[in-house]
């Protein structure tokens, strides 16, 4: 069985290892390391990566991750898992979206995907994170949140054949209805679509919102579902659970807002919305009403800003377009 | 009647009047100006002073003020009232506790009053506030928020006499729960207890989380039991609400995380707790359970750490100590 190496963490038939792994130097030369587990199994397998915190303050998916992998019996598991619950541990420190180190403008690990060894920090980190995943992973499940707890949705690279195929089918299996297969050209330089291009099967989960804002059974509830992520690929002799049809949507567009204030939104993500629909109204720290904010386009909310406070421009509603439930049978 | 001024806004008579209150200046000299809503009744009687924001992501007050003022009409009042929802504006506008123009380790607003007009920024605030309100407020509300959206608690001025009672009036007229008549020696530059000292009854509200953290019906209902409050004080119409009994505390203690990681917290606020009572759980980065948190004693939990992550000595719970109806 080959051994799955990364950073100080060697993997070991039927079994869970820790370590940890070097993404760049801290300013005072100490190592920035991240943590990674690696779990093998029993058999060689599919190679299920999982990564979280991406962006810093997007800590719902790191729980969901350790979550699932304490409810995992390495000894059952057919292939290995690998885990790398926070990308950006300097953000997640912080609790903000991007490192507190990164100096320039491309501070979103999100968009650095495959990285440069020779670029910003940022980009280095991805360079880092890629050559691994690259190497050795067959799927990816990357988990990201919104803005508020009741975010549930999901993303797949939409790059035809094994790829979108395969990836319809995790996105099956983890069960949240809204999702997006990703036109190559949109969300360049995310994990998801660096890996889709590389032919690796890829899913974005986006469920809670930042900071604490996500619910301990979001967490529970997630968990389960990237179990059954796991046996969809045939890693678990479990039989897979049948969230029904995806809500197909063919993109997604942000309502911003014209003016700055204290908002308050009108809609719940899920819900769905017509173009011109009332989503909130903005009021004056006088608690003078300012402006009926409403619906840029038609479709179902994905993510809705709960405010409190708003500068202009800032993104008050997130749409999944033209949502259309999947026409073939779920698997 | 005798005006009632707060920096711009002015009110002679029945009226609603919005303006602003220069609380210091920014560093490239424009001012630093603060909302300011007056709504005075026809008839003389109370001035009751709302305050929000005094540390700057504590929201959910300035929308409970929002809220009454919403639903205050100068035909039907009794009095006045003068608004002040956004203290910490700086604070405010960063959604932090405290000013990002303050560069000294006395950044507390609320722990910075009567204020000085030579200190620091944030004293230099305290003191541009407190001036009018010691001058013309005969009742002080104040609001801040704890961590989590599930906090509801509030403190009064038992600074004992007849302001001390007049503060009671106004916990049980808001009527949450859990309470601590907080005695004259903690709380020392607070808003509370500095106008207190001054004559002016006063209650802290602690409602909602920092943040986001808080939701639209703990606005509504926190409006409504601030109208109640100008029910029992005679301001607007209505019998009061009688909220029944209180939970009083002898005081509260603040206990101090003594190691970091994730934290993920098992206790709500409002419940009670033992001594050794497990609060959470601590992990590790690689998800292993890492120890739990357990309380050093017993009583109401006020506030608690909704995690994710927690570092050494930030406030992991906050509890009101030897509960007793009264």
């Amino acid at each position: 069985m080959k051994t799955i190496e990364i950073g100080s963490a060697r993997g070991e038939a039927s079994k869970r290892v820790d370590g940890m792994l070097k993404v760049a130097d801290l300013p005072d030369g100490q190592p920035m390391a991240i943590p990674v587990t690696i779990i093998q199994g029993a058999t060689d397998g599919p190679v299920l990566w999982l990564h979280g915190c991406v962006h810093g303050n997007e800590y719902c998916g790191a729980y969901i991750i350790q979550t699932f992998l304490r409810a995992l019996e390495p000894s059952q598991l057919r292939g290995s898992v690998v885990a790398l619950p926070f990308l950006n541990l300097t953000a997640s420190q912080r609790n903000q979206r991007m490192s507190p180190f990164e100096g320039y403008n491309v501070g979103d690990l999100n968009r650095c995907f495959p990285g440069n060894a020779a670029g910003g920090l940022t980009d280095q980190i991805g360079h880092v994170v890629w050559t691994e995943l690259k190497r050795h992973a067959t799927h990816l499940v990357d988990f990201h949140t919104a803005l508020t707890p009741d975010t549930h949705w999901s993303l797949i690279a939409g790059h035809d054949g094994k790829v979108r195929g395969e990836g319809l089918g995790m996105a099956r299996a983890f069960g949240y209805s809204p999702c997006l297969p990703t036109p190559p050209g949109t969300l360049t330089g995310s994990a998801m679509m660096a890996a889709g291009a590389a032919g690796i099967p890829s899913l974005i989960i986006e469920a809670g919102g930042i900071g604490s804002a996500f619910s301990p059974e979001t967490v529970q509830e997630g968990a389960a579902r990237l179990r059954n992520v796991a046996r969809q690929l045939g890693m678990l002799e479990e039989q897979v659970a049948d969230h029904g049809k995806l809500t197909l949507l063919s993109n997604f567009a942000w309502c911003k807002s014209a003016h700055g204030g204290m908002f308050k939104p009108a809609v719940r993500c899920g819900q769905p919305i017509k173009k011109g629909a009332v989503i909130g109204a903005m009021y004056n720290t006088h608690g003078e009403k300012v402006a009926t904010e409403r619906a840029a386009a038609t479709g179902v909310v994905l993510a809705v800003n709960p405010g409190p406070l708003l500068p202009q421009g800032d993104i008050l509603v997130h749409i999944g377009l033209d949502p259309r439930t999947e026409t073939r049978a779920a698997e | 009647m005798k005006e009632i001024r707060v920096g711009t806004a002015s009110a002679k008579s029945a009226c609603r009047k919005i303006g602003t209150l220069r609380i210091g200046t920014l560093p490239d000299g424009s001012a630093m100006e603060i909302p300011v809503v007056i709504i005075r009744g026809k008839q003389p009687g109370p001035v009751l002073w709302l305050n929000g924001c005094v540390h700057g992501n504590e929201y959910c007050g300035t929308f409970i003020i929002h809220e009454l003022l919403a639903r205050l009409k100068p035909a039907s009042l009794q009095g006045t009232v003068v608004a002040l929802p956004v203290l910490n504006i700086t604070a405010f506008q960063k959604g932090q506790r405290m000013s990002p123009f303050e560069g000294f380790a006395g950044g507390d607003l609320n722990r910075n009053f009567p204020g000085d007009a030579n200190g620091t920024l944030t004293q230099q605030m305290a003191h541009a506030i407190y001036a009018p309100l010691k001058k013309q407020a005969t009742h002080l509300v104040d609001f801040h928020t704890a961590m989590t959206e599930d906090v509801r608690w509030a403190l009064f001025a038992a600074v004992g006499g007849k302001i001390g009672a007049e503060s009671e009036r106004l916990a049980r007229a808001f009527g949450y729960s859990s309470t601590l008549p907080a005695p004259p020696t903690i709380l020392g530059g607070s808003a509370m207890m500095t106008a207190a000292a001054d004559g002016i009854a006063a209650l802290i509200v602690e409602c909602g989380g920092k943040g986001p953290a808080f939701t639209p019906e703990a606005v509504k209902d926190g409006g409504e039991r601030l109208m109640n409050v100008l029910r029992a004080l005679g301001m607007v119409k209505g019998k009061p609400r009688d909220y029944g009994k209180l939970n009083y505390f002898s005081n509260f203690a603040w206990v101090h995380a003594t190691k970091g990681g994730l934290f993920q917290r098992s206790v709500a606020c409002g419940e009670r707790i033992e001594p050794g009572s497990v609060l959470g759980q601590f992990f590790d980065l690689h998800g292993r359970p890492n120890g739990d948190a357990r309380a050093p004693k017993g009583g109401i939990v006020l506030a608690i750490h909704p995690g994710p992550m927690i570092g050494t000595g930030e406030t992991l719970v906050h509890i009101g100590l030897d509960p007793r109806e009264v």
